[in-house]
């Protein structure tokens, strides 16, 4: 299958802190891609470049062949590139409702005719159709996270880049999220999934990208990523003689 | 409960239309009762300053971009309906004139202040207001600062202005219903809660908050072309004047910003007590609107609108309270 988004060389300075450095990878369409690292390995910056939040300092960013590398961020949004925030970043004052509905409006090509239903359709995929009249500034951390990623699915991205959609959720909210990402990928949406959770990206994901420290550490399976000595090393650290 | 469950059907819409209609109805039948020439002064320049405070609400309120600076869009307005006039074109076709020239300037003055956020873009705003009230002071082909003077032939007609300013609020109203509840609306919602949000939604925030302030100085400049033709006479210090800016910011936060009615209600409170509390306390009003603001935002930020709906909220909790079932 053809590469629907390319990442070449891509480094990113934090005044002479390399956040990112000299990342490459190629994600194919149609696939959950899982993106995992230690804290501070450049998952975040990483996806603020691609959805274009924040300009490379250098590589290249190539999304169905045209290049992406310092697109704006609605311009990311209307070619079908949208992101979740690993922190939810709702509309206070705005309704549920109101919320999905600046995804539809605003998202790719255009929205259906009667957005207040889709809006409520979306509501009931991620599963808080009961909220759809609550300011948003009401929410539980829990609800903020599916509102979040409500919003960004009713952009209808055809790269949905999704950071840490499961953190501080309990086990079965997790399952109920995760049961949503594969069922968004089966409807034709590439993923790419960033996770602490290794038993949610194993469980997930097609293929999985380490980052450590701003460098690509290795890519793979992520059966084969689980038992990969690197990748152990990275998060545990290495076994030394006392 | 139905979350679902808004007021629909034609009762609710006619419910909904039904006041604002009245109230316009009110208004233009008011100079039919024989009013004074004060009253209908007062009249007339409440609805210039409804006009203009609806029109800072649509940046302001909607949007959320306050700004400092829109006696730079009054005072152009009123500057190029003075002149327009004085050259001899039609003062209604002045007023069009003037609505460009403020969103031209609006235009200028945005593309470098709304690469600022929140407080920054706010301070920007005093400064290009100042410098062109400068400027403006010493402009010869105007006056300068000793004012200039139009000259219009014909008797003087107050209803004729009356309903000129009515017919500019009604229309600043109507297009200010009309962008809450559009595509556009939404956009500068989401814009005036977080704009990086926005922008990861779809939303262009510059682009938007540009068209915003277009928007909003089109309605302030024509309000000035309107309040200069009455004048008959502007200087730079009173239409240019940092106090002008300020009280086309006052009147939405004394209403209620980020609403339909709040301006309207601001606008029409300080075009009936601003001429009565000039004159009486030429040195002080500008103290007693500092303490309005300031008590204001501590204890009700949402205006009169914000109280109306706080006791509404009590009302209907007392009778939620008070509830048996049979």
């Amino acid at each position: 299958m053809a590469a629907l988004l390319t990442v070449e060389h891509l480094t990113k300075y934090f005044s002479g802190l390399a956040a990112l450095d000299g990342v490459s990878f190629e994600i194919r369409e149609g696939e959950i891609v899982g993106l995992i690292g230690p804290n501070g390995a450049g998952k975040t910056t990483l996806f603020s470049i691609i959805a274009g939040s924040q300009p490379p300092t250098s590589g290249r960013i190539t999304f169905e062949g045209r290049n992406f590398t310092r697109v704006k961020p609605f311009r990311a949004v209307h070619a079908g590139i949208a992101r979740t925030h690993q922190i939810p970043k709702p509309f206070h004052s705005l309704t549920v409702r109101e919320n999905v509905e600046v995804g539809l409006r605003f998202g790719r090509g255009r929205a259906a005719a009667d957005s207040a239903k889709e809006s409520m359709e979306i509501l009931e995929l991620v599963g808080i159709p009961s909220l759809a009249s609550m300011p948003a500034v009401a929410l539980s951390v829990g609800d903020l996270k599916r509102l979040e990623l409500a919003r960004t699915l009713a952009a209808r991205p055809r790269l949905l880049l999704c950071d840490e959609v499961c953190a501080g959720l309990t086990e079965s909210e997790m399952q109920s999220i995760l049961g949503l990402l594969r069922r968004i990928q089966s409807l034709g949406t590439t993923i790419i999934y960033v996770e602490h959770n290794l038993r949610a990206i194993l469980s997930t994901c097609h293929h999985v990208i380490v980052l450590n420290f701003g460098k690509k550490l290795a890519e793979g399976p992520p059966e084969k990523m689980q038992n990969d000595p690197a990748v152990i090393e990275a998060y545990i650290g290495k076994k030394t003689e006392v | 409960m139905n979350p679902r469950a808004e007021p629909v059907g034609l009762a609710a819409r006619v419910l909904r239309t039904a006041p604002p209609l009245l109230l316009l109805a009110v208004m233009a039948a008011l100079p039919l009762f024989q009013l004074g020439p004060n009253s209908l002064k007062l009249l007339f320049l409440t609805c210039v300053w409804i006009a203009a405070s609806v029109g800072w609400n649509i940046l302001g309120g909607f949007a959320g971009q306050v700004s400092f600076g829109f006696a730079v869009f009054f005072g152009l307005g009123a500057y190029t309906t003075a002149v327009g006039i004085n050259q001899g074109i039609s003062p209604y076709l002045t007023y069009p004139l003037a609505a460009a020239i403020a969103a031209l300037a609006s235009l200028l003055i945005g593309l470098p202040t709304f690469r600022l956020r929140g407080p920054y873009f706010a301070i920007a705003t005093i400064g290009v207001s100042e410098a062109v009230r400068v400027v403006m002071t010493n402009i010869d082909f105007t006056g300068g600062s000793s004012g200039y003077r139009i000259t219009e032939h014909g008797p003087f007609r107050q209803a004729e202005h009356y309903y000129t300013a009515l017919a500019l609020a009604a229309l600043a109203v109507g297009i200010s219903i009309l962008v809450r509840h559009s595509r556009f609306g939404l956009g500068l919602r989401a814009i005036r809660d977080d704009q990086d949000a926005a922008a990861d939604s779809g939303v262009n925030p510059y682009a938007f908050k540009l068209a915003a302030h277009a928007i909003a100085a089109a309605f302030t400049g024509a309000a000035g072309g309107v309040l200069a033709r009455y004048a008959a006479f502007i200087d730079p210090e009173g239409v240019f004047g940092f106090q002008r800016s300020v009280g086309i910011l006052l009147m939405p936060v004394i209403g209620g910003v980020n609403t339909i009615w709040g301006p309207v209600i601001g606008g029409g409170v300080y075009g009936l007590i601003e001429e009565e509390l000039v004159a009486k306390f030429p040195q002080f009003h500008l103290l007693l609107y500092g303490v309005l603001v300031m008590l204001i935002i501590l204890f009700e930020p949402g205006g009169v609108v914000g109280l109306f709906a706080r006791a509404r909220r009590f009302v209907l909790r007392r009778r939620v309270a008070s509830w048996q079932p049979s």
